[in-house]
This record gives C-alpha cells, sequence and structure tokens, in this order.
C-alpha cells in the first residue's frame, strides 16, 4: 500500500518538476510547482513527518505560492521570448543535466547508512510535541534567531515596494536611474 | 540499502533520496534554462523542496528529529528569500520591462 502511494506521489512530483521549467506561462509554472508540493507533503506523510506536512501545506502551498500568484497578477501575463543569447544553452544544460543526476545517482550507491540513533517510539516520532520539544529546548536560539530572519525580511520588502518620495502617483518611473530616494529626494534639481 | 518500515510495507531510504535527486536538478536546470526572472525564483524554490525532502529522509532514517528542525528552518529562509525576492523583482518590474533575466546586467562583473 505504501509503495503504491509513494510512486504515485513521486510520479506526480516528477511530473510537476517538469512542467514547472517546461511551461512557458509562469502561472502554470507556479500552479505544477503546487502540484509538487503537495505531492511532497504525502511523501513527508509516508516518512512520519506530520508536523512538517502540515506545514508544508499550510505555508509553502498555502501562503508561498500565493505570493507568487499575487506577483504574477500585478505583473501581468509576461511570455517568455524564444532566444537567449547564449547558444546551445539548452543543449548545454540538458547535458548538465544529465551529469548532475549521474553524480547524484553514483553517489547514492556508495551511501553508507548509519543505524537509527535510538529506539524512538514511531508513534512519538514527528508529531508537533517531538518537535516542539527540539525546537524550545535544544534549538531554541536558533529558533528565536529564525523570527529576526522574517522581520527582517518583511521590513526589506515594505522598503523595497514602498512609494517613491519622487513619484507621488507610485507609477512606473522615467527612464534611466531614479534619483536616491529617502533625503531631500524631493528638492528640485540644481540649476 | 537501507529499508525503511511504513505501515506494513517496506520502502527504501534511497528512493525517496533518488527523489531528492531528480526535483534539485529538474531545479537546477530551469534556473540554467528559463530566462523570465521569476520562473528562476520558482526553479529555486523546487531545490528547496528537494532539500527538504533528502532532511526529512535521513531524519526518518536516522529515527532521529533534528533533520525535521533543520527542515522547518530550511521552509522559514525559503519563506523569507521568496518574499525579498518578488519584492525587488516588482521594484524592477516597475522600471522598465525585464522578461528576460539577460536585460538585468547592468552590474556586470
Amino acid at each position: 500500500m505504501a509503495i503504491a502511494v509513494f510512486f504515485v506521489a513521486a510520479a506526480m512530483a516528477v511530473i510537476g518538476g517538469i512542467g514547472v521549467i517546461s511551461f512557458h506561462q509562469p502561472v502554470r509554472s507556479v500552479l505544477s510547482l503546487v502540484v509538487v508540493m503537495l505531492a511532497l507533503s504525502v511523501l513527508f506523510l509516508l516518512l512520519s513527518a506530520q508536523f512538517i506536512f502540515a506545514v508544508q501545506i499550510i505555508v509553502y502551498a498555502g501562503a508561498v505560492m500565493v505570493l507568487f500568484l499575487f506577483v504574477i497578477t500585478l505583473l501581468g501575463p509576461a511570455r517568455e521570448l524564444g532566444r537567449g543569447r547564449l547558444r546551445f544553452q539548452t543543449w548545454l544544460s540538458a547535458l548538465f543535466l544529465l551529469v548532475l543526476l549521474g553524480l547524484m545517482w553514483a553517489m547514492l550507491q556508495g551511501v553508507q547508512y548509519r543505524q537509527p540513533d535510538s529506539g524512538v517510539n514511531l508513534s512519538f516520532f514527528g508529531t508537533v510535541q517531538s518537535i516542539a520539544v527540539g525546537l524550545f529546548t535544544t534549538y531554541l536560539y536558533p529558533f528565536e534567531l529564525t523570527s529576526i530572519l522574517l522581520l527582517v525580511a518583511a521590513i526589506g520588502a515594505i522598503y523595497l515596494s514602498r512609494k517613491r518620495i519622487d513619484d507621488p502617483e507610485g507609477g512606473p518611473a522615467e527612464e534611466g536611474l531614479r534619483p536616491a530616494s529617502g533625503m531631500g529626494g524631493n528638492l528640485p534639481p540644481p540649476e | 540499502m537501507s529499508t525503511l518500515h511504513i505501515g506494513d510495507s517496506q520502502l527504501d531510504a534511497s528512493w525517496f533520496l533518488l527523489l531528492g535527486a531528480i526535483l534539485f536538478v529538474l531545479g537546477a536546470v530551469g534556473v540554467l534554462v528559463r530566462r523570465n526572472p521569476l520562473v528562476i525564483l520558482i526553479s529555486i524554490e523546487l531545490m528547496l523542496n528537494a532539500a527538504n525532502l533528502t532532511l526529512v529522509t535521513f531524519s526518518r532514517q536516522l529515527m532521529n528529529i533534528e533533520g525535521q528542525l533543520f527542515a522547518l528552518m530550511s521552509m522559514t529562509v525559503a519563506a523569507a528569500e521568496a518574499v525579498v525576492g518578488l519584492a525587488i523583482l516588482v521594484d524592477i518590474f516597475r522600471t522598465r520591462d525585464a522578461e528576460d533575466i539577460d536585460d538585468l546586467s547592468e552590474l556586470r562583473g
């Protein structure tokens, strides 16, 4: 039963991953990535990571992907132009894909699996309780640091998307470099 | 080979690791091939997800919860990265059309 679930979820993940890099409209890429994330959440459940499963669906598929969709609707549908400046880019990257995949496969052949650390009860492993015990005792310091990271990210996003002082309309600015905003940004230019 | 007992059936840990490797390589190829900066960010998310799958697999194989804790940290970092990356992208798009990542090469080194 678990084997069938694994292969269905793995096939969904790989198909979604191919969709991410092959669709020409960004919206379809994002929706393919949602498929990948849902398939991965099923695999997390197979690996008895119940809390990670819930977080994957709520935070990743729910929040981050919606953020991507918002940005796409904000920017409008942009189709990719066919040709790049680097010739043979597709062929080179296909070669890179094969080489990297071969390297990873060869590495997997040589993995020496360690024996499990201790006989943790599988009914306790991966639950919210076991995650919380680790997160609030041994790893309390890194856990608190992530809150600072999120704060910095939020402040950075607000700073980057603020309305310009020299551009009261908030619309697209003139071609070329904008004057430095902030102090004195709305002063008349020197004669 | 390391067998994981899941329910009443047995799966091998290397299957999960191979799937993680495939997804990571797909994301890396997306970063290399695609020209739309938005799709490049999406491919980076795909790579981070593949790494998360590997972390959780080893966590289960070793019966050690620390792998899952690190996967949680990685999710936080991925969310912060997506927020800042998308804000930068919106800021760039406000000035000009950048449908090709090669158009954004003013800082060429």
